[in-house]
């Protein structure tokens, strides 16, 4: 009860709060071990962070059951999936662009998520503040986030729906910030030779370039970027838009169906993450990001072909160059 | 633990799994000491996710369990803070945890042949169902490789634009071989 008496801390301090957050997740080095867990099961993970050069690298590991690692280097993005012999090869994209980064608070984001910053108790030993971001509808997440009072480095993160059921919770039972880690600390462990090694098509099969867009879209979410991309095992290459509410994002997968393929069924969640796949106009459709499955499936199923572009056209505009991101105003 | 079990025990916990297969999962279960651990941590893992404030809830959870099976329950520590005034988002997270172990507690009491209790299983099962079945039921054939290298490379990619909490919770998924993973990435594309 003593904590219903403390008063909650001015909307800004929040916003600092979350400020100071995204800058020690993208500019701090540092090492971990948290539990993630959701509804379905609970898995304990790896993380190395590590900033050198201006450039960030970074390892995510699986320390139960499949030993799956993402190792993320200065070019590309490597996915191990040793229970399968394959690694996926994704191309790392710029981290010059606002996805790297949290929102700037300010009123565009208070219209649609509710902040508030408390006093919380010791984790790991260490003072936290919690902070709270809560939606003010229902097409979005929430978050509540226990954050390191001298680093501002999250602790533990818990995802809620829009009724306040949590969905995922990540909680650090390590977490060191060193002031410098060794670059073999973000190479992958796993020996992948003989593995499947799936990477984009080098020179993909370009079909008519068509823009699309979702003609829906939940409120305060805004095309902020979007690309043509080749995608690791995918012939032809997927147009990929994304969206941001300002902390939240989704992402828009465009690419041709199969000739003969079945329609694909309608689904899912994965945690926090969820998808949603539909056929439209002779195009698999697939939306996908840590927002409820009822979102992405409402912004799939709006997508429409806009505009049908020239061959010459085909390189430039929003849909241009495989792997070069356009960026939107914000 | 195979996948299958995993994915299994994942169904149970949901109330999703089909009843002719809740029986066989259950006698495993009693006769297997370390899978029954493994279903302990999930159903710790679950309710934690549920009630991540408070320790109390899954200490008692864990004990409702344990008596239902019989023994200790291997319960994964779930460092807590002390519980906090409960806010609108927590009362919501109690009542589906309280539903779920009643659910969970009741399958297991079925295999042990009370029809009354069976009664009550049913219908805490049905409630169970209500309040967690936010996923569809997948297909009755196995996913492909391809399906879930799809999506897993669908995941990746988004989670480059994302801000880093949401590129740790995508990555993260790709990582956690979580049956969803499998489950989604079958359903989301079409047959081979």
């Amino acid at each position: 009860m003593a904590l219903l008496a403390l008063p909650a801390r001015a909307a800004d301090d929040a916003h600092e709060w979350l400020e100071r957050m995204g800058e020690s997740l993208s500019s701090r080095n540092y090492i971990g071990v948290f539990t993630h867990a959701t509804r379905r099961q609970s898995e304990t993970m790896r993380i190395v962070h590590r900033v050198g050069k201006g450039a960030s690298t970074e390892r995510l590991v699986s320390l139960d059951g499949s030993g799956r690692e993402i190792v993320r280097t200065a070019e590309e993005v490597h996915v191990y999936l040793p229970d399968r012999r394959v690694v996926l090869v994704e191309a790392r994209s710029d981290d010059r662009s606002l996805l790297d980064s949290l929102p700037e608070p300010g009123p565009q984001l208070d219209k649609l998520y509710e902040l508030q910053i408390r006093d919380g108790h010791k984790l790991l030993g260490r003072d936290v503040r919690v902070l709270d971001i809560r939606p003010r509808d229902g097409f979005r997440y929430g978050y509540r986030l226990w954050l390191d009072e001298e680093s501002a480095m999250p602790l533990r993160t818990v995802v809620m729906d829009g009724t306040g059921r949590p969905v995922e919770l990540m909680n650090f039972t390590q977490l060191e910030m060193p002031r410098r880690i060794a670059a073999s600390e973000t190479e992958p462990s796993i020996d992948a030779s003989g593995f499947q090694w799936v990477r984009h098509a080098r020179q993909p099969r370009q079909p008519t370039q068509v823009a699309w867009r979702p003609m829906k879209l939940p409120p305060g979410f805004r095309l902020v970027a979007s690309r043509t991309q080749v995608m690791p095992g995918i012939a032809f290459p997927v147009q990929h838009l994304i969206f941001s509410d300002g902390f939240a994002s989704i992402s828009v997968f465009i690419e041709p169906a199969r000739p003969g393929g079945e329609a694909p069924p309608e689904s899912s969640s994965v945690g926090s993450a969820s998808a949603f796949s539909t056929l439209v106009h002779g195009h698999v459709v697939t939306a996908v990001g840590e927002v409820p499955l009822e979102t992405v499936r409402d912004v799939a199923r709006s997508v429409a072909p806009a505009t049908i572009a020239t061959p010459e056209s085909a390189g430039a505009g929003p849909a241009g160059a495989a792997d070069a991101p356009v960026l939107w105003p914000r | 633990m195979t996948d299958r079990i995993r994915e299994q025990i994942s169904a149970l916990i949901d109330g999703e799994l089909p009843q002719d297969e809740v029986g066989l999962l259950v006698r495993r279960l009693e006769r297997d000491p370390q899978l029954r651990g493994a279903f302990g941590r999930y159903v710790l893992a679950g309710e934690a996710v549920r009630s991540p404030e408070g320790p109390l809830a899954s200490r008692g959870f864990a004990a409702r369990v344990s008596a239902a099976v019989g023994e200790d329950v291997a319960a994964e520590p779930v460092p807590g803070v002390a519980r906090a005034a409960w806010s609108r988002w927590s009362r919501p997270a109690m009542a589906t945890a309280i539903a779920a172990s009643a659910a969970i507690v009741a399958v297991l009491l079925v295999a042990r042949g009370s029809e009354e209790v069976g009664q009550v299983a049913q219908a805490s099962l049905d409630r169970a169902r209500d309040r967690f079945a936010s996923l569809p039921l997948a297909q009755a054939a196995s996913p492909t490789l391809a399906h879930s290298q799809r999506l897993a490379g669908y995941l990746v990619a988004h989670g480059q634009f994302s801000n880093a909490i949401g590129r740790r919770t995508a990555w993260s998924s790709v990582l956690a071989s979580d049956p969803g993973l499998v489950r989604a990435s079958y359903e989301s594309l079409e047959a081979p």
